[in-house]
């Protein structure tokens, strides 16, 4: 639910916003032409910039080590599958993939495992975005020519998994999508 | 009048028609790909995707031109600018933007506006000359708004030294020269616009070089995403910063409020965003795990810092303009804090999705469109139609809240955040962006995509009204004599 919690903690700053900024107008209205306004205007700055850098600084703080980059970077991989791409087709297999006669074959990955995807394309980018059995995107990573992009996750439900492309790649762009079963 | 003036309106005056012209198709185009995915409508994919690439590289094209109309047209207060670069980067970007829509119509050409390396090489359905006619067109308007945009920054350093013009000597007290706000934040953006400029002329060459080349020469596709997400992201950007060039300008006259000087804060300011907002665009490759490790989290890191000076400086002055004193509002400072609020809270989202371990499940999700449609359409666009307003009525009429304004302002409110929610919302559902149509799975998809499309008409209602009110006094302008 971590795309709601997003949402509802955006939805709570529109709000905080939404009242700040009519707030400020409505003063405005009410003011008449003896009013002065915002008063010590460089000290109520100062403070205002600082606590802004705060917030910021421990949000990055609280955020950066969670960044795929570094989950699951000191684990070694119990299953490797490697994922290949091109207009407009998935491949998934636990061996290497051929880019002249790419093929693939049904894949089942053991649940609470870390699983290394290996995504590639052989034509132009595409998205590699998986969704769980409630169609939540839950992980994702580029597919780029010439490049592999190695993807880590750890799946604790069983239940069949959709993969979509969320990198545009003409016109059957929303017809590529695979399917995978986590056991 | 003086013939300079007046030739400096007309060609605004033209300016201004031809984009809210191309505004309202492009919002057309819009609706109609909210509409196909609402399966309201039955377009083929191809069609779905010439609309797309049509839609984002004209709406990019025509607000950064109606920045830099704006602009230009406030810097002749400080310098003498020049009508020949005005008139000549009109006509290429006229040129351009026909070559670009039969790229699009007749050449079914439709990579999108990011035109990502080698997709249009490997564009299927289109024309094999519509690859060749889209990049001479970027050429076209490329070139066009180089050469504007060193235009103006060579007048500016006519005038103002380097430090000046950066507003560095009010790093001391009591600097003997002041430099308008305006100077300053228009010499930080077209530093930006420049910089972004250079690297489109980098891919346009890079990708003239491997068509040419049958095979000799093959580009790297991760140097080609960041050379092109360079060029797009700090475009898109530096033309918002345009827009709060011309508030800083114009808002303490159109609300009888003392005019903003500049102050060491504002200097500090700016010159920092100009910095930040050169970095910030490593944002778009987070889910491109070969990208070094390091630019990844200046990304996030320059994404956070970008928006303390804007909230710090800009935010924050805007609020004490307003707060607690008289103001004289009128459709044109109106829309200018409009502007603010829909700028401000599209950056809550983008800082949202700027955070690499929410960017992993919002990342090309429709939260993306969600967030930059909110600063575009709810603030960027009520910049420029601020400024609209206030070009086109300084010597027509007065400036006065009629109930029919009134009544506009509520449509584009409404139309504005109901369509932006569709967005938001679908977003957070996991909806893929750049869908022609969604997938049986997704099923909330095609029914937050026709909210978005009636919210999105309300929206174009407005648009229509403001279209109208302004386009009459830019005719009246147009054609205007001298004696």
């Amino acid at each position: 639910m971590q795309q709601h919690s997003i949402m509802l903690f955006f939805m709570l700053l529109v709000g905080i916003g939404t009242i700040f900024f009519v707030s400020i107008f409505m003063s405005s209205l009410k003011a008449d032409n003896d009013s002065t306004g915002v008063k010590n205007l460089l000290k109520k700055r100062f403070w205002f910039t600082l606590i802004l850098i705060v917030v910021l600084g421990i949000f990055a703080a609280a955020t950066l080590p969670k960044s795929p980059y570094f989950t699951y970077a000191n684990e070694t991989p119990s299953t490797v599958i490697h994922v290949g791409t091109m207009q407009f087709s998935f491949f998934l297999s636990t061996k290497p993939i051929d880019p002249k006669s790419p093929s693939g074959e049904t894949i089942e990955i053991p649940h609470d495992q870390l699983v290394e995807f290996r995504v590639t394309s052989f034509d132009v980018n595409h998205g590699f975005a998986v969704y769980d059995p409630s169609m939540r995107l839950i992980t994702q990573v580029q597919a780029m020519p010439g490049y592999v992009n190695n993807l880590r996750y750890k799946f604790t439900e069983p239940g069949e998994y959709h993969i979509f492309c969320l990198e545009f790649c003409g016109t059957g762009h929303p017809v590529m999508q695979t399917t995978f079963k986590v056991i | 009048m003086n013939i300079d003036s007046l030739k400096l309106k007309k060609i605004s005056a033209l300016w201004i028609i031809v984009i809210l012209v191309l505004f309202i198709a492009s919002i057309v185009l819009g609706i109609l790909m909210r509409l196909n995915q609402g399966k309201v409508i039955e377009q083929s994919p191809l069609t779905f995707y010439t609309n797309m690439t049509t839609h984002g590289l004209t709406m990019i094209g025509i607000w950064f031109a109606a920045g830099m109309v704006a602009v230009n047209y406030l810097l002749q207060r400080y310098v003498k600018t020049s009508y020949g670069v005005n008139l000549f980067a009109f006509i290429l970007t006229v040129i351009g933007v026909v070559m670009l829509w039969v790229t699009t119509y007749a050449g079914k050409f439709s990579t999108g506006w990011t035109f990502l390396y080698p997709l249009p090489f490997r564009d299927l359905g289109s024309e094999s000359w519509s690859t060749p006619l889209f990049l001479i067109s970027l050429t076209i308007l490329g070139v066009g708004w180089l050469v504007w945009s060193v235009s103006l920054m060579a007048q500016i350093f006519k005038k103002y030294t380097l430090a000046q013009a950066f507003a560095w000597q009010h790093f001391k007290s009591n600097p003997t020269v002041e430099t308008p706000p305006f100077i300053l934040i228009t010499t930080v953006t077209l530093v930006g616009v420049i910089a972004s400029l250079i690297a489109a002329v980098i891919v346009i060459v890079l990708y003239f070089a491997e068509y040419f080349s049958h095979g000799d020469f093959v580009n790297d596709a991760l140097l080609m995403k960041n050379l092109i997400y360079f060029f797009g992201h700090t475009i898109a950007n530096e033309m918002l910063y345009l827009g709060l060039a011309v508030i800083y300008e114009i808002f303490g006259e159109v609300s009888d409020r003392p005019k903003w000087k500049m102050t060491w804060y504002i200097s500090l300011a700016w010159n920092c965003a100009m910095v930040f907002i050169l970095t910030a665009f490593f944002h778009h490759l987070y889910m491109d795990f070969v990208q070094p490790q390091a630019l990844q989290i200046v990304g996030q890191l320059a994404s956070y810092l970008a928006s303390i000076p804007s909230a710090a400086v800009t935010v924050f002055s805007i609020v004490a303009a307003v707060y607690g004193v008289k103001v004289r509002w009128s459709i044109v400072n109106l829309l200018f804090f409009l502007g603010v609020a829909g700028w401000v809270i599209g950056g809550l989202g983008a800082v949202i999705d700027a955070t690499i371990s929410n960017n992993i499940m919002l990342h090309n999700t429709l939260w993306v469109p969600a967030h930059f449609h909110t600063y575009n359409a709810m603030g960027n666009v009520l910049f420029s139609i601020g400024f609209f307003y206030w070009f086109s009525t300084q010597y027509v009429d007065k400036l006065v809240l009629s109930k029919l304004t009134k009544y506009t302002l509520t449509l584009l409110i409404v139309g504005g955040i109901g369509f932006l929610m569709a967005f938001y919302v679908a977003g957070a559902n996991s909806i893929p962006r750049r869908y022609s149509t969604y997938p049986v799975e997704l099923t909330s998809g095609p029914y937050l995509a026709k909210v978005g499309a009636l919210f999105a008409t309300i929206y174009l209602i407005a648009i229509l009204i403001f279209f109208y009110n302004i386009a009459k006094r830019c005719f009246v302008i147009l054609s205007a004599s001298s004696r």
